[in-house]
């Protein structure tokens, strides 16, 4: 077992460490900081190396930040690329050479030959946020927290998160709900903690104005004595960001933020509201969806769960009024759902639409059989929100459409499809 | 729709029939995905039950019918002798103990697995313990699954006693090994593979923590996957909560836009890349880089690694869960049609017909050379399950 220093090593951390978002603090900050991460070597990392980490990488010892709950990782270090080209040496050492024992095999003690010393991948942490549940979401009346701002300052929240892909992945409803929950928190003094590494993380903050150190120590949280916040690495201002990872689970601050100028103000937000809001529109357009798929007679036959993994497949795309969604004689692909706005029918030239669709009206359904030329085109009348399902989804999700169809007996109403 | 995975295979590399699964004849195109249109796969999909008793692990000195996973109300912590710690989480610890009274079973070695109520509590993973242990009672008894014999309470501690599992978790293997070649790693998966489609088809729950750490070798060198503290009974609806491990989280899980079924496919991909490469395709020292390049999907491959295993890789890491393989069409009867296992047995594999790569040194039952070393509980600073929490929470531990 003691021959075996690495998992030693990784053992003893277990207890001892605390886990953060280093340098998720500070990673606006700081670029040098950036760079230097890049000297440990991931498989994805775009200046990713090809030679063993130095030590002055694994030497900096952060720690992995795997879990929520203040249970360290051990210190994980990649020292050697799986891409890099191996030496001969190591080569001979490739891969689990279990061979027969006739005791059979131990993963621990002994042989640790051919493991670099520095290669410590530790055992990993699970993380858990709280408990959300969306049968909750309608009935108890929880509605997003609304915290006005002025145009100037939505503009300037919107530019100080949009390269954080928390907040790039939203949609546009979404984006405006969460940028309205952000809460003013003003920080009255020089001097203030706004939060302290070690600390349990809830709130994510984006600064309005005013000037904020960050300090690290590294024994993982703020110290008693003078100097327990321990170093400063860095300094944020005005459109800097800083505890996202509060965003995800509660996991240890990974540094101590303190106010530099007498007053200053913050947007907080905290990570309960941001999932939930996050949840209940995901949760409430799901059900939108299924109420929708249920009533278009094609997919009559579709068993409940297969609705759902349609209405999950599902594209929203958007579109102007007077914009063209299909267009006739065109092959049709694929099968819309109208979710909001107006649209029209028209067919051969006619100015006179033949038939127009309102939120829950469905059109295109037929592309879904086969590839036969649109027999009408639909305009839109108003900006309008569709929801969209090509041919090939549906069938990789639930396969040919034809098994589905025999079933039951699909019948053609008439005027009813585009 | 855009998924930024990319898969590096040619087409015609992932066309090919399993050994137990024919490929349909008429089925003859180009598209990236195996065709699987009859699932022929001569599957354990039996009724539970039926697969209890074929288990060669029912605990044996019960012989009736379910005897697993009940709650008894006449244990206690005291009837067990603590012997060593085996693993420790962040509210939990699992100890090899035996009983103390010599009547029973001397030399009958259990798992203990003990959860302190207060803990539970303040980390806010009640919903998470229950859920625990409706599961793996469900689920016990299915030969790739430690088996939970029982349950029972105390004042301080909820306890799930567990059949213990002497070869110790894949991932000190795994390490030590620094990779897996592929004729491990194909096996190993393939296991895994059977147990996810046992939990989804069978019992439809979702386990979402899978990784190295959370799966044992019995001592035939066989996987038991352990840890059902994420698992939860959904079936095929969606369910919210983050949970699970950095490196391992799906997508849809970060997104928090509702995550089902399809995130044990996507963590089997992180495996499989794991066991061939010796660490993850998504990694940082900083979680919330780990999570950018997860929700991004763009997956590097080793010079050197086949091109069946990028393949089964590439298409259970697509980002977008609707075109994840094992969920899509054919569910897991396609991932077990995928190339990458070809030469699986699965009939045999499934009744354990097939020896294990790796036989671990076990010399008697309570052997734990397997385990790493864990310190002892640190009992100063424990916190207190007081009478105000009891009174708020004791309903919720109704049923251990």
């Amino acid at each position: 077992m003691a021959a075996n220093s690495s998992f030693a090593e990784s053992n003893a951390a277990l207890k001892l460490t605390t886990k953060d978002d280093h340098s998720s603090t500070f990673q606006k900050i700081s670029e040098e900081k950036e760079e230097e991460d890049h000297e440990v070597t991931s498989p994805t990392n775009p200046t990713f190396r090809t030679v063993d980490a130095d030590d002055s990488s694994t030497a900096r010892g952060r720690l992995f930040s795997g879990g929520g709950f203040g249970e360290g990782g051990a210190p994980i270090r990649f020292g050697r690329s799986p891409f890099g080209r191996a030496t001969a040496e190591e080569e001979a050492e490739e891969e689990d050479d279990f061979e027969e024992h006739p005791d059979g095999i131990r993963p621990t003690g002994g042989a640790d030959h051919g493991m670099p010393s520095n290669y410590a991948l530790g055992r990993r942490t699970s993380v858990s946020a709280e408990s959300l549940n969306p049968t909750s979401a309608g009935s108890d009346g929880w509605v997003p927290p609304h915290h006005p701002k002025t145009d100037e300052q939505l503009a300037r929240l919107k530019t100080a998160v949009s390269n954080n892909f928390l907040f790039s992945h939203l949609d546009d409803d979404q984006f405006t709900t969460v940028l309205d929950a952000l809460v003013e928190k003003p920080i009255p003094a020089k001097g203030i903690k706004v939060i302290s590494q070690g600390d349990a993380g809830d709130y994510f903050y984006v600064v309005e104005n005013g000037q904020f150190d960050v300090y690290i120590n590294p024994a993982g949280s703020v110290q008693p004595g003078p100097d327990g916040m321990g170093n400063k690495v860095g300094s944020t201002g005005p459109g800097g960001s800083f505890g996202e990872l509060a965003l995800m689970y509660n996991a240890p601050r990974a540094a101590t933020i303190v106010s530099v100028d007498p007053k200053s103000t913050l947007w907080a937000l905290d990570r309960i509201t941001f999932r939930r809001i996050l949840m209940d529109s995901a949760f409430q357009r799901r059900r939108m969806y299924e109420a929708f798929l249920e009533e278009v007679p094609l997919l009559s036959s579709l068993k409940p769960y297969e609705r759902a993994k349609i209405a999950d497949a599902l594209d929203t795309i958007k579109f102007p009024a007077g914009s063209t969604i299909i267009a006739e004689g065109d092959p049709g692909d694929a099968f819309y759902l109208l979710e909001s706005g107006e649209a029209e029918a028209f067919k051969g030239g006619d100015s006179e639409p033949v038939k127009s669709y309102r939120r829950g009206d469905y059109f295109g359904e037929l592309a879904l059989l086969d590839e036969k030329p649109r027999a009408a085109s639909i305009v839109t009348k108003t900006d309008v929100k569709v929801a969209r399902l090509g041919r090939d989804g549906f069938k990789r999700l639930l396969g040919p459409v034809e098994n589905i169809m025999r079933r039951t007996e699909y019948e053609v109403r008439p005027g009813s499809s585009a | 729709m855009a998924t930024g995975t990319v898969d590096r295979s040619p087409p015609t590399e992932v066309q090919g029939p399993s050994s137990t699964a024919p490929r349909s004849p008429v089925e003859v195109r180009s598209d990236p995905i195996p065709k699987q249109e009859e699932p022929a796969v001569t599957s354990p999909r039996l009724t539970p039950m039926h697969q209890r008793r074929l288990s060669p692990f029912v605990i044996t000195d019960r012989p009736e019918e379910k005897q697993l996973g009940l709650s008894s109300r006449s244990l206690s912590l005291q009837d067990f002798r603590l012997l060593k710690t085996l693993g420790t989480g962040t509210f939990a610890r699992v100890w090899l103990v035996n009983l103390k009274n010599p009547q029973e079973r001397r030399n009958q070695v259990y798992a203990l697995k003990i959860l302190r109520k207060a803990d539970v509590i303040k980390l806010k993973q009640v919903e998470h313990v229950r859920n625990e242990r409706k599961t793996l009672a469900a689920v016990s008894g299915y030969p790739f699954i430690t088996a939970l014999i029982a349950t029972f309470a105390d004042d301080q501690s909820l306890n799930m006693l567990l059949e213990y599992c002497p070869g110790g978790e894949i991932f000190s293997y795994l390490r030590r090994a620094r990779r897996f070649n592929e004729n491990t790693s194909r096996f190993y998966a393939a296991e895994i593979c059977l147990t996810i489609e046992y939990l989804h088809d069978v019992e439809g729950v979702v386990y979402r923590d899978l990784k190295p750490e959370n799966i044992l070798l019995d001592a035939e060198g066989h996987i038991k996957l352990v840890d059902f503290g994420f698992a939860k009974q959904i079936g095929d609806r969606e369910t919210y909560t983050l949970c699970g491990t950095p490196e391992y989280l799906a997508p849809e899980v970060i997104h928090n836009s509702g995550h089902g079924l399809a995130v044990d496919w996507w963590a089997l991909g992180i495996l499989i890349y794991e066991f061939l490469v010796g660490q993850p395709p998504f990694w940082d020292q900083n979680p919330m880089r780990i999570y950018e390049q997860i929700v991004e999907g763009h997956i590097r491959y080793p010079q050197g690694m086949g091109g069946a295993a990028q393949n089964i890789i590439s298409l259970l890491c697509k980002t977008n869960p609707t075109e994840r393989l094992g969920y899509i069409s054919g569910g897991s009867s396609r991932v077990k049609a995928h190339p990458f296992f070809e030469g699986i047995n699965w009939d045999d594999l499934f009744h354990r017909r097939t020896k294990g790569p790796i036989l671990p040194r076990v010399d008697h039952p309570a052997d734990t050379g397997n385990f790493e070393e864990y310190p002892d509980p640190d009992v100063r600073n424990q916190a207190v399950y007081s009478e105000d929490l009891k009174k708020k929470y004791e309903a919720l531990f109704g049923d251990f």
